[in-house]
């Protein structure tokens, strides 16, 4: 190369202003008698252009469940460390919530962050409209205060019915079982019968205060069970089966898929 | 944080981590669940191996979460979190004392760097040689141009991320872009006709 050339090095301290004055003004001067090096100079442009284009690779599902578990898990040890601590008013609440949140994990790692929003902090359902993010503060103060213990997440009625849908769900079939009621758009909502506080509790927990697409009280493997689906995408569903005991508390969870 | 008033959106990071802080044992899934694709694009360019990203990004996250508690609110979060990570990859670089690059070659690989698209200008193929060429650069370079050039940082932004000056920045960039440049140089949109194989133009190697 002629020596007279410019290297890319030379170029690419000038494009970010790291030249002494007099050498960038000679470089400049360069530059506008020589093709070639504008052309370098615009390799190095187009370096900045190429790599700004590469598409953002997505966070791979099984990466995205992973991490939720350890955050999960994590969320567990801490919750109850700072309910020991500082929260004595809704450190019942808390472990609970923390251990609800790890039994969704386990269904379904990638929906969490999601559930996380839909109704997390039951201590606040009651007051429903005013400004959220400022108020959060002193809720908060008040909750801890002991005002009405957070226990029911489901203050106001729910906004799903029962069905008694008669299948008898299997662990072999179950998403597909799932699938068939609500993937047609059929969701067996006929006999449309209010949960009983109960079943209003423990869908709550399970779901973490989502709304279910699927509440089915039915069978599983011949015994009394509940089926509770939500929504975990577009077209798919996280499954829960819990038996016929089943509170927020002590979901009695016998089984979850995803369909 | 009542259910029927309040939207994702409408909570910004900040207030994530107050309630993380707090004790709120989803706030931080939340968190990370929104800057995810991210966090995963700057460890997996930073670090060009999947599976050391995965590693990293949870030993980041975790990190993340038990440091939440002295994050200062004079930062965004997300410079926090990319901070976090990024440091989390040097870490991952320094335990090996290997060099960072594994060679390509697997499916696997080839798919997280390079998500096939239906891309007429093949996106994929540029993709694999910007992983390839990203690798030929130090760390500290490659950190630099992934938040810079790929992520869209601010130098100033860059520099609190990395925690180093702004002119280093420039500089490391500087450094990479000139390393880059000739192996990059074949996908360049040369549009001005003259020099298409003008002068000596093709006499980068590769």
């Amino acid at each position: 190369m002629n020596p007279a050339h410019l290297d890319y090095d030379i170029l690419a301290d000038l494009a970010e202003g790291l030249l002494e004055d007099d050498r960038a003004a000679s470089v400049n001067a360069h530059l506008d008698t020589c093709a070639e090096c504008r052309d370098r100079s615009a390799d190095l442009a187009d370096v900045s252009r190429i790599l700004a284009e590469a598409p953002v690779p997505s966070m791979p599902a099984e990466l995205a469940e992973r991490i939720d578990t350890a955050i999960a898990a994590e969320s567990l040890n801490n919750a109850t460390v700072v309910s020991m601590e500082q929260r004595r008013g809704r450190r019942h609440w808390r472990i609970l919530s923390a251990a609800a949140a790890a039994v969704v994990v386990l269904g379904g790692g990638t929906v969490v962050g999601k559930i996380a929003l839909d109704g997390s902090d039951g201590g606040d359902h009651q007051s429903a409209a005013r400004s959220p993010v400022q108020d959060a503060e002193k809720d908060r103060g008040a909750s801890a205060q002991g005002a009405a213990p957070p226990s029911n997440r489901a203050m106001s009625s729910p906004s799903y019915t029962v069905s008694h849908s008669g299948t008898d769900y299997r662990a072999g079939t179950l998403p597909s079982q799932v699938e068939k009621l609500l993937g047609t758009g059929t969701a067996p909502r006929a006999d449309g019968i209010a949960p009983d506080p109960r079943l209003t509790d423990c869908v709550a927990g399970v779901t973490h205060g989502r709304t279910p697409q699927l509440v089915d009280q039915a069978t599983f493997e011949g015994r009394q069970a509940t089926v509770i689906a939500v929504r975990g995408g577009p077209k798919s569903w996280n499954v829960w089966v819990v038996g016929p005991d089943c509170t927020a508390q002590d979901p009695h969870l016998l089984t979850e898929a995803k369909a | 944080m009542t259910s029927l008033s309040m939207r994702a959106d409408e909570v910004s990071d900040k207030e994530l981590l107050a309630r993380h802080a707090q004790g709120d044992p989803h706030a931080f899934a939340e968190l990370v669940h929104r800057h995810r694709d991210r966090m995963w694009a700057v460890a997996l360019r930073t670090l060009g191996d999947p599976e050391e990203a995965a590693d990293a990004l949870q030993d980041a996250c975790l990190s993340a979460f038990r440091a939440a508690g002295r994050f200062r609110g004079d930062a965004a979060v997300t410079t926090w979190l990319h901070r976090i990570v990024v440091n989390a990859c040097l870490d991952r670089i320094r335990r090996k004392s290997v060099r960072p690059a594994t060679p390509m070659g697997d499916d696997a690989t080839f798919d997280a760097v390079a998500p096939k698209m239906p891309d007429p200008t093949d996106a994929h193929g540029v993709s694999l040689d910007v992983h390839t060429a990203l690798l030929q650069l130090p760390f500290e370079q490659r950190a630099a141009l992934v938040l810079v050039d790929m992520m869209g940082y601010s130098v100033d932004d860059a520099a609190q991320v990395l925690e180093v000056p702004p002119g280093t920045i420039k500089s490391r960039c500087a450094r990479g872009r000139a390393r880059l440049a000739p192996l990059l140089v074949q996908h360049r949109n040369r549009r001005d006709p003259r020099n298409v194989g003008g002068v000596e133009g093709g006499g980068m190697p590769r």
